[in-house]
């Protein structure tokens, strides 16, 4: 490599200082310019990447920003901003625990630096919140989210018209009148939208992680998969097949919400009707129902410009204690991604499994999240990096260890909005048509009767919905930390 | 169905220039996250919201492909060589060749008018946009819609207009025995059929060491086809020429039909299984994509056909 001259490296600094002067005046492109320039002279210093970096963070070009603080870090360990840097590009990048390793580099560096410390504490706390750990929810020194909600200071307006519960509570009235104004694109009160949350995250921690579904002789039974923020699609499935009610029972198979822009609709109305119905409306989790995927695919966007961040935070409290699998009448097994990487696993090592958490990488949790069914017999890895494909023979043998006649599940899109495979072992179930408005696809749910619990499929295609274009709310991370 | 009349039409070619808004900041989101280098489309057009993963990966795909071809052709033709840009909105490649050193003997922009006059302003206004086009002699000659540099020209040009056209490829100093490259990036499709034959016959008349790289739909008579076929309606644009795009078949016919001597066409699934698999590893760990089968579609439903009037250019390929 050849040696940098002192000309060039004076011609370089001033180049440098001159970059800077468009940075103070926020003329970045500018600046970007130069600093090229002045790397081009001289490629030996690290505050010329390190500046650049900073450059490319503020004109949002996360990956060069990357790029430029690792080579000023490769040319210098020592230089503190260099890590700086590289945080603020992980982390909107969504790379939270490589952030958070740089900013512990720089707290430990500069122990007395309060800045350090105080990103490296924000930094933590947004890994604490969407990292893959063992949160135990009742800890008596940690204060969760629902214990911090006030509903008092959260007055209704005069001029409020929507749906209220009545005396806190969800009736049958209150869920007519949030359909129609959910349809009309009105907003439910926040007052009234916290409490479902808290209410439904008592109910659900009630709950165990198999929960099992008894259904009388004769009577009927509905499975539904994916909705994703359909909301109007959701509408459709309650006029095709009724709505929910003691006689009319539905089990919703996880991704309720994301991709589509009316989740926020589509949750509030399943829990709703799940505090209405406890036991006769049952929700499972789905792999959407998690910080990673939320702040992709649009929900906490969502959920932010609808209400509030604390809401968001709030939803990720719930849906922790969502259950992961519901187990009909004994026969029927109903999970939304599907089976296991080891060949014994029982209904009651499900039971066991603590659910309370993000889903984590690997093991029982994560594969009833992730997996997928395949053509052919044994494993396979998965296609989406997490979970495990299994063939046939697998379902068989897990059907066959735990007295099962088949199981359900949904997590992929079906052109006819079910899929039956493995010899009718293995049921998808998709209920989201024309999926992201591109797909074409139709959706489907599920009937059955107590009794046979033989599966009917009901088909259709999606229905017209307002202007909101999907992964409306999927903004850019928005870079707190730069 | 009642044929459109001339207002309808013209809202329609605003809808079609709409398209290249919407490519590049398509192109400006995928960059910013990593997905490849470009440090020319930010001059050009405005950061928006971030796309979905599948959206990403598929510009992706589409930029490295030609990315690929192109430098091949480079290499074999020794730079002795013409690079046609057609529909080429905000196309940064110009630039990209230039930072990195690859120096060919004309490399010329088509695009409507409306397009051109403010590529023309952005490159006036931007340092590094012009100085990549200027020459130490050679003045850059430019008006409200063209700009004419020395190996560097972008014209105003309506594509279904084949007088037009010729008027233009003449004036932009282009020789028809040089080996030329000629690069669509959906744009045939948005013309009528007989007009995009036309202007292919042509080309192939005229230059006879030609490659075409045409990126656009497939495989539009299925469901996914469909939809698509829909929201673009919703949104003016007409894909007039899209009985061209029923399968990768009806791809290579509209050239072997033209007065091309050969043509291959392959959609993206192929297309993705060919690229540089670091590469792909690489851009996979960027975002994580939650539905596979999105992906999947979207690339059942694109295509890259090459046509060649030289059978030495057959050899560009992945």
């Amino acid at each position: 490599m050849p040696q940098v001259t002192e000309e060039a490296a004076k011609r370089a600094e001033e180049i440098k200082n001159e970059a800077n002067e468009h940075f103070k005046k926020q003329q970045y492109e500018r600046a970007i310019e130069l600093y090229t320039a002045a790397i081009e002279l001289d490629d030996n210093t690290a505050i010329y990447y390190g500046n650049r970096s900073l450059a490319y963070l503020r004109t949002e070009c996360f990956g060069y920003a990357l790029e430029d603080a690792s080579k000023a870090l490769e040319l210098d360990k020592s230089y503190i901003k260099g890590y700086y840097r590289r945080a603020s590009a992980y982390m909107s990048l969504g790379k939270f625990k490589l952030a958070l390793k740089d900013y512990e580099t720089v707290t430990k560096t500069r122990p007395n630096d309060r800045d350090a410390r105080l990103k490296f504490q924000e930094c933590q706390k947004v890994v604490k919140m969407i990292m893959f750990q063992k949160a135990i929810a009742v800890e008596e020194n940690t204060k969760t989210v629902a214990q911090s909600i006030d509903l008092r200071s959260m007055v209704i307006e005069d001029d409020y018209e929507g749906p209220r519960l009545e005396e806190g509570m969800v009736t049958e009235n209150f869920m007519l009148e949030l359909m129609e104004h959910y349809k009309a694109q009105k907003k439910l009160h926040r007052r009234y939208a916290y409490k479902i949350l808290l209410d439904i995250k008592k109910q659900l921690m009630k709950l165990p992680t198999l929960v099992d579904v008894p259904i009388p002789d004769g009577a009927k039974f509905t499975v539904c998969g994916d909705i994703h923020g359909q909301f109007y699609d959701l509408m459709n499935i309650f006029k095709l097949n009724g709505l929910p009610s003691t006689t009319n029972p539905y089990l919703f198979n996880g991704d309720f919400v994301d991709r589509g822009s009316f989740s926020v609709e589509c949750i509030y109305v399943l829990f709703g009707f799940k505090l209405l119905y406890p036991d006769h409306f049952f929700m499972s989790r789905g792999n959407h129902e998690s910080v990673t995927m939320n702040q992709m695919y649009g929900f906490q966007g969502e959920v932010k410009a609808k209400y509030t961040a604390q809401m968001a935070e709030l939803f990720t409290e719930v849906y922790n204690w969502l259950p992961l699998a519901h187990c009909l009448n004994n026969r029927v097994l109903v999970m939304h991604g599907g089976l296991f990487s080891t060949d014994d696993v029982t209904l009651d090592d499900i039971r066991k499994t603590e659910r309370n958490r993000q889903p984590p990488e690997t093991g029982i949790m994560c594969e009833l999240l992730w997996s997928d069914p395949m053509p052919g017999k044994g494993r396979a890895p998965s296609k989406r990096g997490v979970g495990i494909q299994f063939g046939s023979d697998i379902t068989w043998n897990f059907l066959e260890k735990n007295n099962l006649e088949y199981i359900i599940r949904s997590h992929e899109v079906k052109s006819e909005g079910y899929e039956v495979t493995h010899g009718g072992n293995c049921i998808t179930v998709f209920s989201a048509p024309n999926y992201c408005d591109s797909m074409g696809n139709r959706g489907a749910f599920i009937t059955m009767t107590g009794g046979d619990l033989k599966p009917k499929f009901t088909t259709y295609e999606a229905v017209p919905h307002p202007p909101v274009k999907p992964m409306a709310y999927a903004n850019s991370i928005l870079s707190l930390f730069s | 169905m009642f044929r459109r009349n001339d207002v309808d039409s013209v809202g329609s070619d605003e809808a079609v220039i709409a398209t290249n808004d919407d490519a590049s900041s398509c192109k400006r989101c995928a960059v910013a996250l990593g997905y490849w280098k470009d440090r020319y489309i930010n001059y050009f057009v405005k950061a928006t919201d971030r796309k979905a993963p599948e959206i990403n990966r598929g510009y992706f795909a589409r930029t490295v492909t030609i990315k690929i071809l192109v430098d091949k052709f480079i290499e074999v033709t020794n730079g002795n060589c013409q690079i046609v840009n057609i529909g080429a909105g905000f196309d940064t490649l110009y630039w990209r060749l230039v930072e990195e050193g690859k120096s060919v003997k004309g490399f010329v922009e088509f695009d409507f008018p409306g397009v051109t006059s403010r590529k023309c302003l952005y490159i006036q206004r931007t340092k590094q946009l012009l100085q990549a086009v200027s020459d130490e002699d050679y003045d850059v000659k430019l008006n409200r819609n063209n700009l004419h540099g020395h190996t560097y020209k972008l014209t105003g040009v309506d594509l279904r207009n084949l007088t037009e056209v010729e008027a233009k490829v003449k004036e932009s100093d282009l020789q028809p025995d040089l080996p030329t490259l000629f690069l669509a990036e959906c744009v045939l499709v948005y013309m009528p059929l007989q007009k995009s034959a036309q202007l292919l016959r042509w080309i192939a008349d005229r230059f006879k060491s030609a490659l075409f790289i045409n990126y656009e739909m497939v495989n539009l008579g299925d469901r996914f086809g469909e939809v698509m076929l829909n929201n673009l309606r919703t949104r003016g644009c007409d894909l007039a020429g899209a009985d061209a795009c029923q399968t990768t078949e009806t791809q290579r016919k509209r050239f072997l039909e033209n007065g091309w001597a050969g043509a291959d066409s392959c959609d993206m699934v192929g297309i993705w299984s060919r690229l540089p698999p670091e590469e792909v590893a690489r851009v996979s760990q960027i975002e994580l994509l939650d539905e596979q089968e999105l992906l999947r579609q979207l690339f059942a439903h694109y295509a890259f056909t090459t046509a060649w009037t030289d059978h030495r250019w057959s050899e560009v390929t992945l």
